[in-house]
Parts: structure tokens; C-alpha cells; sequence
């Protein structure tokens, strides 16, 4: 029965988004319950596999029994049981919020499409982390262009229009990027299912040299285009900027991740060490990471909208995560992980409490932030606490990340790396703090009358006091979960 | 929280009194402790051996000294309060003030518990598992020494607080983090590994920070972004300290590392200099003084007192506490001043030392040319931080035998606290009495305000290191270890012991002009309105002024209870502390002659300078930091622009406007914003329309660089 | 000779590379939104066509089994089965983002990306 557990997530999130425009017409009220349940059912039966898969080993699952070569096969390892978990706690999270206000911007009559999508998306993050096979992750990977493009045009105005255009023509060069690094796998190989593609890599790597390195650098390209890796992050500030504040949320919090977890995946488990050693492909990543990590942040320093400064820190927090894959440590990789979900917390913080701050105010020029600490100091106060722990302050999630993170660096003997990590934080703090003085000591501006304040759902408050707490209680606790993730990165095989 | 006056004129009067005689009564429960501790210690009327074999009830007390705990219930204690004047808040004045003296005061009893577990084997606590490495806490007799001070310190500001703070605006916000800041401070000096000094350190950054601006005028937010901005880089220098020890010794617990660190070659310099230089920005060393004369001035004054009094100090803590244990050698390790384990020590020694001396003298030179009272204050601070760190220095440099310096550091600790503290207040009730702190603005106010003008009197004369007063102790024996330094080190530190000597003069002399300036000056200005009564203002003021005659008379007392013992739990050469410490005589001719050189040289250096205008000397424009810095960026950017935007140049436009030189008011991360705003208005929306160049320009760089340096 | 000989036996992996980068060019060179998603097409059909190539056997029987035939040397059917895939996908991602152009030709009036571009441009600023 545990074995069919992955795959009854993955059809109980179709099955709801299929049946959403039907249940509209019944009562969109038992939609948002419905949901709840579905992804409460989940969030359960996720449990049941990480246990198992802690106690007894990956679960395998092949669809219709065929074989590995031609069938498609899942596979949850600790990684992908973790991560799926990560996703679920998220997604939890920004359900209960989008259920108060369902997304600014929004028409009424879109709001069922919208969890058409969210479930499509889920549906589609799922089978990403389960696949065992690399055509398969590209079939979902698009499933996820479409749905996440939908996503943040979803708000009928016209500079989402632009962005997301970008981002589709942008996935959509990376998907084929993707693709046709498959297909040259596939030419050398004769595999897609990723279990048989390592074996088989190792040993023809000397012989298919062009082919395996044209491949690489066409996955890992197109793979950090979906996941905004510093020189490709080109579609991620216009697109978190116009987007519904729930959906950057989403694209910030978890499908970004996503990517980059496929990306670890491809790494370690496709090409494994040997290759990757070979062709240097560390010192691209670190180097990689370190640039997006301080341009990430300079850019975002120049910004005047608070959402495309979120999303420029996301780029510069991207880098982090390469920087710790880069390593091709254990401890790297774990302090990439760990950076995952922390940023995923306070990421999503970020954006669900400036949600609010729209919602209420309808402004959202960082100028206009000056006294609002006193008029919404709830929201503005989770804001100031994930802002924190993005600059890196003790007891919360980032500066566990931070620690982690730059001891994996010593270890690798990069040393230097403590620089720029440090630099990076430095600055986060010029253009985190000044919204937080601003918001929390600067007296309302006289001239501008005080704007009518929209009175808040419950469920969006609980969500980002929910997200407040868990990046506390991770900085405070980390030990717990940093032993899941050390013992996960384990079982990938990189030097200790 | 709506901005609101002090509680109406005629409520005022009677509120007043309440908890002006309660805090009074207080004050003196204060002393009577410290007579009833000092009375233990001498084992008066065989108090101390009653205490150590009587009956049930005192069993149950000497349990109580045995508990481990009371690392957490001291923090606690202001953090509870906190959130309890919060509650009580803007309505209930009263009881919010006495949860803040009465709950500060319950903290100095609990230090006072502390005494034996800190004094025999160190009080340890762990928690493990907190933030991943685990949280610890020690008070050995060195955290103990400042945890004393801090408190007692504490106590009197608050109590002076609650008169002053009638003056300002959102009183609940100031006192709430006041006593988070509180909490932070005695969380630092209890600390027992780097990890959980950081953490209390970063939070009493940000507490502080909020002390700092409480005025939020715009001169308060300039300050308070600098003290911030100032406060983080330091943070982030011991992050990454911390994380090199914790990657190359394995362990943050305050222990000695000296073997480990050993072979490490030259990075062991580089984490001692992060350390030294991130904790030095908060104690105001020289080259990272600069927000410090700035911060403390702008906050209210029981801020600035204890911006100066206690935080700075914590600082200075801070590098005396990692030197002494990660840098030293353990006390089993050692029997003798020749052991090569003292190089490193020796070496990081020299180092500070330097910087403790160029501090002293950049702070009282600076000190010299200020009117404002509170900044120049803030200015000796610095000049008086180098005294410290100077201390620190030798404490290092001469490594077995260093005892007179650390003895010097930590007793200047504690006198610059008092003296310090007293300084601000009396600047402080100056302001409060007649609205002004341009001291060439003032005058005559002895007459008005004779208690102030005594106890002004006593502080100056304990910061000029006068005999009878508290600093001429310490000064005297950071004297002597600069002396030890060139007799058994280098021969160079001769040039220090003058610099010493100077510095010592011109602080003399800075303080003769401030008490001339403010009390005895006539003045055509008689203040008619001033009108004096007795207030908490001066019940503060009057028990520091009684602690630094009381030091000054029986130096002994701190230095038998507390600084000995400190010294004997550090591996110092038991015999020199025994045979110099121990015997210290202060009261030398030679000693004394030193200080009548200071007095007279001071006097001297007061009428050259008033004479000649000395202290109105200002330095040229194009000398000025900021104008050093930012000229060469304005004339890049001004270029950039040029190249930019051709002749569409924003430069002269509104953005640009705040990047000239001329504006003093721009801070340098304003100036950075903008200059990144200037190139990203040009530059953003290209960058995004040429995604698709960028990724073929990226794939083609990645597969070129895989088949070139690939191996293959 | 022999040169043009590879290059005759690998005909396909040549077109598919060639139309792999035509399409890349018209992404990289062209303003116009409608030919940016056409170039993203041709890409896409660079691609099936590779993959296709891959899976074909010179002189193969296509992949289907008959009752009673002997099974003879026949092209590998999997990578029909990818394409196949792949082609809903590109098609559907087409639809999509020339939907996406309709919509910003009513709210730009043009689809002229550099246009497009100043416009936003010039909003930002004056915002």
C-alpha cells in the first residue's frame, strides 16, 4: 500500500483540479474545503513515506508494471520525500492565506480557475519530484511552465501580460534546452529512466565525451533558467513584480526550488561525480553562485518596487543554493537544502506580508512604506522577521543557513567564500533595513492622507504568523531537521 | 501608540513623589548591600562563617547560590519586564516606572547571588541544541566583574531615567527597549561560547539601535542608520571569526584554543583581527570610531549614558574575553613567561596595544574641539575605550606576567562606568534644566544646581585621574603596565607611555574646561526659571559620585573581590600576582607626582588654549572624511553618468542632487543606493530585452568552457 | 569528400541543429513578439527532429507488430512516443503565449517588443 502512496498524491491533486469547475457550480465554498482536505490527505500520506522511506529505503513505484526502460517509473528517495514534505508545508501555508483573499487582483469569476491551476501546479511539483525518469521530468516541467505562466497572468493587466510572455518564451528555450539534452543522452545511451542513465554514463562517459558535455551544459542551462540562477534570472523581478502576491509566493517559495532540486538531481544522480569532477563543473557553479549572490542583491538595492526588490533578493539567495551545490560536498549540499526550506519560509513571509500591505493600502512603492509598522504591525512585523533572517540574524533560519553554508565552504577549503557570503548579507542589509526604519520609526507622512485600510481575513493573518514562527523555530531548533537532511544528502554519494 | 506629553503639569507633582522616595529608599538598600557584601568578605562579626554553617533557612539560601539557572533567570528578569511595561504602557506611568527600577533592582540582587559559584569554580550552564550548536552560558569571575558593574549602573540609570524621560515622547517604547536591551547586555557578559555572545551581541545592536533614534529627528535617523550599519558589519566580522574557529578548533566554548590555533600560521592573526575589529566597533576603537560621537549624543541621555557607560564596555569585554581564552594558554598548560605558547598572545598584544593608543589620543584630540557637551563626552569615551584596549594590549603582550594590564582594563571598566555615567547624567540634567548643550552657551550654573556641579566635580576630577578618585586607580596601574611593557618587552612602548601621559593631560585640560565652562563661568544668563528640587535625578547622581570617592579612597575593595580573583582564574603567574597585585601600594610618591603632572599640565594646556583659540581649531574642509571619500565617487559617477546617458544626464536631476559632496547629511550607503539607482535606470530594461542574447552567449561560454578545461 | 559523406549520413542531426539555431536567431534578432514565438517553435521542431533521428534504423519497418509477420529490423519506437509528447507540449505552449500576444496588442497597440519596452519605461519612470 505505501509503495502506491506517490502516485495517489499525484492523482488526488488532478482528480481535485478536474473536478473544481463542476464543484463551482455547486458551492465554491466546498472547493476551498475540498482543497483543505486534499491537501491535508497529502500532507498525511507524505508522512507515511518519509518515515518509511527512513526506516526502509527509496520507494519504487512503475506505472503499469512496465519495465524500467520503456515504463515510467517514480521513485522517493529521502530527498524527495523531504522535499515534497517542504512543498506541502508551503503550499499549506499559502492556501490558508489565498482562501482569505484569494489574490489581489483577481476577478471573482477567476478565482476557481486559479485553484484549477494551484492544483495543477502541485500535481505537476509532485510528479517533478517523484520522477525517476528525465522525459518525464520535462513533460511536468512544462505542465509547470504553463500552469506557473497562467499563474502570474492570471491578473487581467497589462504589464503581467509582458512578464509573463517573457517567462514563457524564456521556459520554453529552456524546456528545449532541457529536452535536447535528453535526447543527446538519450543518443549515447539508449535511456531516460535516470536510475539506468547513471550506470550506463559511467561507463561511456570516455567514449561519448561531446555528447555527455553538450548535454550537461544544455540541462544545466536550461534548468537555471527555470530557476532564475543569476544570469538567467532575467524573467523573475517583472514577474514576481505583477503577479498576484500568493503566486510570487509560489514561484519564489516553491517552484524555484523545484527546479533547483531537479538540478541536484541531474547532477548527482545522472552524471554523477566522476563526470562533473571532470569537467569542472564546480568552480562554474561557485562561481555562478558568488556572482548572482552580490549582483542579485545590487540590483536589488536599485529597486523602487517592493516586489521586484524581493525578487531581485530571491536571485541573490539562488546564488546561495548554487553556491552550496557547487560545492559538491555533503555539507554543501546539505546547507543548500537546509537554505532551501529556510528561504522558502522567508521568502514566502516576504511576499504574503507585503500581500497584505497591498491588500490594505494598495501601495506598493518602498517611499510609501514610511509609518506603516504602526498602522499594520502584524504584517509589517512577520515582514521585519523574515527580513531579519534574510540579512542573517541569530535565532532564525537564515543564519542556520548562513552557518551551514560557510562552514561546508571551509571545508571545501574555499575560504573566500566567507567573504562574499558575508558581502552578500552586508548587502541585504542596505536595502532590507531602510524599508524596516522606515516603516516602523518614520512618522506617517502628513500630506498623504491615511489611506483607508481594508479590514483583513483571519486566515491570511494565521498564514504569515504561521510562516513568522516557523523560520523562529527553525533558526532555534535546526538540529532536527538538519539531521533528516544530512542523512538524505548521504545516500547521493558525495565525498563526506 | 499616539505621541503624547509627559502626564499633565499638576499630576505630575504628586506622581513624582511617590516613586522619588521609593527609589531613594532603593539607593540606599543599594549601599547598605554593598556594605552588608563588603562586611561578608571581611568575615565582619563572623558573618560569613554564620552564613557558611547556620540553620535551615540559610541552607536553603546557600542552595540557592549553587543553582545554575540563575544565567536564564537573569536574562529573563528584564525580558518579563519588558513585556509588563509594555502592558502597563502610556496609561499607568507609575507602575510602569516601578516595574522598571524595581525589577532592575531585583537583578542586582540576583548578581549578588551569583558572588560565590562566580568567585570559586565559575557558574556554567548548557543548553544544547539551541541554534544548531548549542547555546552555553559562564560567569567567571572576569563576566562577573562587568555583569556587577552593568547592573548596578542599570539600577541608577533607571532610576535617574524615570525623572528625565518626563521630557520625552513615547516613554513606554524607551523603557520597553531599554530592558530588551538589558537582557541583551547581561546575555553578552554571561556568555560562555562566541555563538551565544554573538547572538545577545546582534540583539543589543538592534535594541540599542532603537535607544538611539528615539528622538527621530532626522539627525537621530542619520546616527542611528550609521550605529546600525556600524553595529552589523561588526556582527558579521565575528560570524566570520566564528565560523573559522568553529571549522579549525571545533568548539566555541571560551576555552583555550592557543595549540590548535598554533597551527594555523597566519590565519590565526586573521580571526584574532576579525574579532578584535568587530568587537571593537562597538567598544569605539580608533579607525571604526566614527558612529560612536555621533550615536551617543542623539539618543535621550540615560541612552547615551548607557551607550557609553555599560554597551561600549561590553565591547571591550568582548576582546578581553576571547583574547583570554581562545588566545591564552590553559593554566595547566603552562609554568613559565619563556613558554612559546605566549607568541601568538605576544604578537596579537603589540597589535592592540597600537590601537588602544591611537584611540586614546584620536578621542581626546577630537574631544578638545567640541562645545557640544553630550559629544564630547562621546569623545572621551573613545579616548578612555583606548585606555582599555591599551590595557587589553598589555594584558596580552606581556603574556605570563601581563596581570597588571588585564587588573588595569578591567578596573578601568568599571571606573569609566561610573565616572562615564555620571558625566552624561549631569550633561544630561544640564539639558533638562535649561533646554541647551553648547557648553559655550552656558554657565554659572553652580549656584543653581550645587549638587550637580559636586558630583560633575568628583566625575572630573575621577576621569582626570586625580588620587582620591576612582580613576586615578586604574590609571595608575595601566600606568604601571605600559611601564612593565618596555622594561620587559620592546623598548617602542616608551613612546607609548608618553603618548599615555599626554593623553592623560589633555583630558585634564578637556575637563577643566567643561567644569569652568558650564559651572563656574559668569555668565550674563542667570536662568531665572530654573527652579531645583530633589528628584530620582539626583538620587542617581549622588550614589555614583559616593561609588567613585568610595573606589578612590579604598581601591582594595574592587580589586581584592573582584579583579584578584579574575586573575587568578586566568593563566597568569600566580607569584607576580601575589607579589604586585596583591601588594599594589597607589598611593607612591611617584604615582602621585604623575598625577600632579597631569593636573598642571592640564591647567597649563586650558589657559594656552583659551588663549589662543586652540579649541575652535577646525580642520580644513578637503581633509574631512567625508570629503576624502565621496569627491573621487561623485567625479566617477558624474562621468558614468556622461557615458550613460549622454546628455539626458541625470546628474544635476533630483537623484543625482544627493550625491554632491557638499551634503554631509547623505550617509554612505544613501550615496551607494543611488549611485546603483542611477546606472540600473539605464541599464535594467536592456538587460531583460536581451534575454535570449544572454543565453546563447551563456550556453556557448559553458560548453566552451567544459571542452577547455574539461577533462576528457 | 568525406567530410560531405558525415555530413550526408548525419543529414538529420544537421537539420535538426540548423533548425535548432535559425530558431534561436529569430528569438535573439527579432522584435516582433509573433516571430519571437515562431523562433521558439522552430527551435522546438529542431529538437522532435533530433530526437526522431535518434530512434530511426536505416532501411527500419516502422514499429508495428502484424499477426503472423516475422519481425524484421524496425525503428525504435520510443522516441516516436517522446516526440509525439513533445509536440502537444510545443503546440500547447504556442497557443499559450500567442494568446499572451493577443492580449498585449490590445493593451500596448503594438507588438513591437522595443516599443513595448519604452512604454514600460517611460511608466516606471514617471511612477
Amino acid at each position: 500500500m505505501i509503495d502506491q502512496l506517490p502516485i495517489i498524491n499525484m492523482i488526488m491533486f488532478l482528480v481535485l483540479a478536474l473536478a473544481i469547475p463542476f464543484l463551482r457550480k455547486v458551492s465554491f465554498r466546498l472547493t476551498l474545503i475540498l482543497g483543505f482536505v486534499v491537501l491535508g490527505l497529502v500532507t498525511v500520506s507524505s508522512v507515511f513515506i518519509l518515515t518509511d522511506v527512513m526506516a526502509s529505503g527509496p520507494i519504487l513505484y512503475r506505472l503499469g508494471g512496465h519495465e524500467r526502460l520503456i515504463g515510467i517509473e517514480l521513485e522517493v528517495d529521502l530527498i524527495a520525500a523531504l522535499i515534497s514534505l517542504f512543498i506541502l508545508g508551503l503550499a499549506l501555508v499559502i492556501y490558508i492565506y489565498s482562501t482569505g483573499d484569494a489574490t489581489e487582483g483577481i476577478e471573482e469569476r477567476e478565482y476557481a480557475r486559479y485553484y484549477i491551476l494551484f492544483f495543477i501546479l502541485m500535481f505537476s511539483l509532485f510528479g517533478m519530484v517523484y520522477a525517476n525518469d528525465l522525459f518525464n521530468n520535462y513533460v511536468f516541467m512544462e505542465i509547470m511552465s504553463i500552469t506557473t505562466c497562467s499563474i502570474i497572468s492570471i491578473k487581467r493587466k497589462k504589464d503581467t501580460y509582458t512578464s509573463a510572455f517573457r517567462y514563457v518564451m524564456l521556459n520554453e528555450i529552456g524546456s528545449l534546452s532541457f529536452l535536447f539534452g535528453v535526447a543527446l543522452l538519450y543518443m549515447a545511451t539508449g535511456f531516460t529512466n535516470i536510475t539506468l542513465l547513471q550506470q550506463a554514463l559511467s561507463t561511456l562517459w570516455p567514449a561519448y565525451s561531446a555528447n555527455v558535455i553538450i548535454a550537461l551544459g544544455f540541462m544545466l542551462v536550461g534548468l537555471g533558467i527555470k530557476a532564475a540562477i543569476f544570469p538567467f534570472h532575467i524573467w523573475l523581478p517583472d514577474a514576481h513584480a505583477s503577479a498576484p502576491s500568493t503566486s510570487s509566493a509560489i514561484l519564489s517559495g516553491i517552484v524555484i526550488k523545484i527546479y533547483l532540486f531537479v538540478m541536484i538531481k541531474v547532477l548527482f544522480k545522472v552524471f554523477g561525480l566522476r563526470i562533473l569532477d571532470d569537467l569542472n563543473i564546480s568552480a562554474a557553479l561557485i562561481a555562478i553562485g558568488s556572482l548572482g549572490m552580490i549582483f542579485g542583491s545590487l540590483f536589488a538595492i536599485a529597486q523602487k518596487d517592493i516586489k521586484r526588490l524581493l525578487g531581485y533578493s530571491s536571485i541573490a539567495q539562488v546564488g546561495y543554493i548554487v553556491l552550496g551545490i557547487g560545492l559538491f560536498s555533503e555539507l554543501g549540499l546539505a546547507a543548500s537544502v537546509f537554505h532551501i526550506f529556510s528561504h522558502g519560509m522567508m521568502k514566502s513571509a516576504l511576499f504574503l506580508s507585503v500581500g497584505i500591505v497591498v491588500f490594505q493600502t494598495k501601495r506598493r512603492k518602498i517611499a510609501d512604506f514610511a509609518g506603516l509598522g504602526q498602522q499594520l504591525p502584524l504584517s509589517m512585523g512577520v515582514f521585519g522577521i523574515a527580513a531579519l533572517a534574510m540579512i542573517g540574524l541569530p535565532l532564525t533560519s537564515g543564519f542556520i543557513s548562513k552557518l551551514t553554508l560557510g562552514v561546508a565552504a571551509l571545508d571545501h577549503n574555499q575560504g573566500y567564500l566567507i567573504v562574499i557570503v558575508i558581502l552578500s548579507s552586508l548587502l541585504g542589509v542596505i536595502y532590507y533595513l531602510p524599508i524596516l526604519v522606515s516603516a516602523f520609526l518614520k512618522r506617517i507622512p502628513e500630506d498623504a492622507a491615511r489611506p483607508h485600510l481594508e479590514k483583513v481575513p483571519r486566515p491570511m493573518i494565521a498564514a504569515i504568523v504561521i510562516l513568522a514562527l516557523a523560520i523562529i523555530v527553525f533558526g532555534v531548533f535546526p538540529n532536527w531537521i538538519l539531521d533528516i537532511i544530512e542523512q538524505a544528502v548521504a545516500t547521493l554519494g558525495l565525498p563526506a | 501608540m499616539k505621541p503624547r506629553m509627559a502626564d499633565g503639569q499638576e499630576n505630575k507633582r504628586t506622581l513624582k513623589d511617590i516613586i522619588t522616595t521609593q527609589s531613594s529608599i532603593l539607593v540606599g538598600i543599594l549601599f547598605l548591600m554593598i556594605v552588608i557584601f563588603l562586611l561578608f568578605r571581611a568575615n565582619a562579626f563572623g558573618l560569613a562563617d554564620w552564613f557558611a554553617t547556620s540553620g535551615a533557612l540559610i541552607a536553603f539560601f546557600r542552595q540557592l547560590m549553587r543553582f545554575s539557572g540563575w544565567p536564564l533567570v537573569l536574562i529573563a528578569i528584564p525580558l518579563i519586564g519588558a513585556f509588563l511595561e509594555m502592558a502597563f504602557g502610556q496609561k499607568r506611568v507609575i507602575k510602569r516606572d516601578r516595574v522598571v527600577i524595581l525589577l532592575t533592582f531585583l537583578t542586582i540582587v540576583v548578581v549578588f547571588l551569583m558572588y560565590p559559584a562566580a568567585s570559586s569554580e565559575g557558574l556554567v550552564l548548557k543548553l544544547p541544541g539551541i541554534m544548531g550548536l548549542g547555546l552555553g552560558f559562564r560567569v567567571d569571575m572576569l563576566g562577573y566583574t562587568v555583569l556587577f558593574i552593568s547592573v548596578v549602573v542599570w539600577f541608577l540609570v533607571m532610576v535617574y531615567a524615570h525623572e528625565y524621560m518626563k521630557l520625552e515622547k513615547h516613554c513606554t517604547r524607551f523603557f520597553f527597549f531599554m530592558a530588551l536591551t538589558f537582557s541583551a547586555v547581561l546575555g553578552t557578559i554571561m556568555a560562555g561560547d562566541l555563538l551565544t555572545m554573538f547572538l545577545f551581541f546582534e540583539i543589543m545592536t538592534f535594541t540599542s539601535f532603537m535607544l538611539v533614534v528615539h528622538g527621530q529627528s532626522d539627525e537621530s535617523y542619520r546616527a542611528g542608520h550609521n550605529y546600525l550599519i556600524m553595529g552589523l558589519i561588526g556582527g558579521f566580522l565575528i560570524l566570520a571569526a566564528m565560523l573559522l574557529l568553529y571549522f579549525f578548533v571545533g568548539d566555541l566554548e571560551f576555552a583555550s584554543a592557543i595549540t590548535k590555533l598554533g597551527e594555523l600560521g597566519n590565519l590565526r592573526y586573521w580571526i584574532m583581527a576579525l574579532l578584535v575589529l568587530g568587537f571593537g566597533i562597538k567598544a569605539g576603537m580608533a579607525p571604526v570610531h566614527f558612529w560612536l560621537p555621533r550615536a551617543h549624543p542623539v539618543a535621550p541621555t540615560p541612552a547615551s549614558a548607557l551607550l557609553s557607560g555599560v554597551m561600549i564596555k561590553v565591547g571591550a569585554f568582548g576582546i578581553l574575553r576571547v583574547a583570554t581564552s581562545y588566545f591564552f594558554p590553559d593554566k595547566t598548560m603552562i609554568t613559565d613567561y619563556l613558554d612559546p605558547l605566549w607568541l601568538t598572545t605576544q604578537t596579537i598584544g603589540t597589535a592592540i596595544i597600537w590601537f588602544g593608543i591611537v584611540t586614546m589620543a584620536m578621542g581626546v584630540f577630537l574631544a578638545l574641539q567640541q562645545s557640544h557637551m553630550k559629544r564630547m563626552l562621546a569623545y572621551h569615551s573613545v579616548s578612555q575605550m583606548g585606555y582599555i584596549i591599551m590595557g587589553v594590549g598589555i594584558a596580552l603582550y606581556l603574556g605570563y606576567r601581563g596581570a597588571m594590564g588585564y587588573a588595569g582594563a578591567l578596573y578601568h571598566i568599571i571606573n569609566h562606568a561610573l565616572f562615564k555615567t555620571l558625566l552624561f547624567m549631569v550633561a544630561g540634567v544640564v539639558y533638562y534644566h535649561t533646554k541647551e548643550y553648547d557648553m559655550y552657551k552656558l554657565g554659572g550654573l553652580w549656584k543653581k544646581l550645587p549638587l550637580t556641579a559636586t558630583v560633575c566635580l568628583i566625575a572630573c576630577l575621577g576621569i582626570s585621574g586625580i588620587p582620591l578618585f576612582n580613576g586615578f586607580i586604574s590609571k595608575s596601574i595601566l600606568h604601571h603596565g605600559i611601564i612593565e611593557a618596555f622594561e620587559y618587552g620592546h623598548p617602542s612602548f616608551r613612546l607609548a607611555e608618553i603618548l599615555f601621559m599626554i593623553v592623560s593631560i589633555g583630558t585634564a585640560c578637556s575637563f577643566i574646561k567643561f567644569f569652568y565652562y558650564v559651572f563656574i563661568r559668569r555668565t550674563d544668563n542667570p536662568y531665572p526659571r530654573l527652579k531645583r528640587e530633589y528628584t530620582t535625578l539626583d538620587a542617581a547622581m549622588a550614589m555614583l559620585g559616593l561609588f567613585i570617592i568610595f573606589v578612590g579612597v579604598a581601591p582594595r575593595f574592587l580589586l581584592g573581590n573582584f579583579i584578584i580573583p579574575a586573575l587568578n582564574q586566568t593563566a597568569y603567574d600566580p607569584y607576580f600576582i601575589d607579589h604586585y597585585i596583591v601588594s599594589l601600594r597607589f598611593f607612591t610618591w611617584e604615582d602621585l607626582g604623575n598625577a600632579g603632572i597631569v593636573v598642571s599640565g592640564g591647567f597649563a594646556l586650558f589657559f594656552l588654549g583659551t588663549r589662543f583659540h586652540w579649541f575652535h581649531l577646525k580642520l580644513p574642509k578637503w581633509l574631512s572624511l567625508e570629503y576624502v571619500f565621496f569627491y573621487p565617487g561623485y567625479v566617477f559617477m558624474k562621468q558614468m553618468c556622461r557615458l550613460m546617458y549622454g546628455d539626458k544626464c541625470p546628474i544635476d536631476q533630483e537623484e543625482m542632487r544627493t550625491l554632491s559632496v557638499d551634503d554631509e547629511n547623505v550617509s554612505f550607503t544613501d550615496r551607494f543606493t543611488v549611485a546603483l539607482k542611477v546606472f540600473n535606470r539605464r541599464y535594467e530594461r536592456s538587460i531583460i530585452q536581451s534575454d535570449a542574447l544572454i543565453y546563447t552567449g551563456l550556453i556557448t561560454a559553458l560548453l566552451l568552457y567544459m571542452f577547455v578545461f574539461g577533462r576528457f | 569528400m568525406k567530410i560531405i559523406e558525415s555530413i550526408m549520413e548525419n543529414i538529420n542531426y544537421v537539420g535538426a541543429i540548423a533548425l535548432f539555431l535559425i530558431g534561436l536567431h529569430t528569438v535573439v534578432t527579432h522584435r516582433n513578439l509573433i516571430k519571437r514565438v515562431l523562433g521558439v517553435n522552430i527551435m522546438g521542431t529542431g529538437v522532435l527532429l533530433f530526437f526522431t533521428s535518434i530512434g530511426n534504423v536505416a532501411g527500419g519497418e516502422p514499429p508495428i507488430f502484424i499477426p503472423g509477420s516475422v519481425p524484421g529490423i524496425f525503428v525504435n519506437p520510443l522516441p516516436s512516443v517522446f516526440i509525439l509528447t513533445g509536440i502537444v507540449v510545443v503546440v500547447s505552449i504556442t497557443v499559450y503565449s500567442l494568446s499572451l500576444v493577443v492580449r498585449i496588442h490590445e493593451a500596448y497597440g503594438t507588438i513591437d517588443q522595443q516599443e513595448i519596452t519604452e512604454m514600460i519605461k517611460e511608466e516606471e519612470y514617471h511612477d
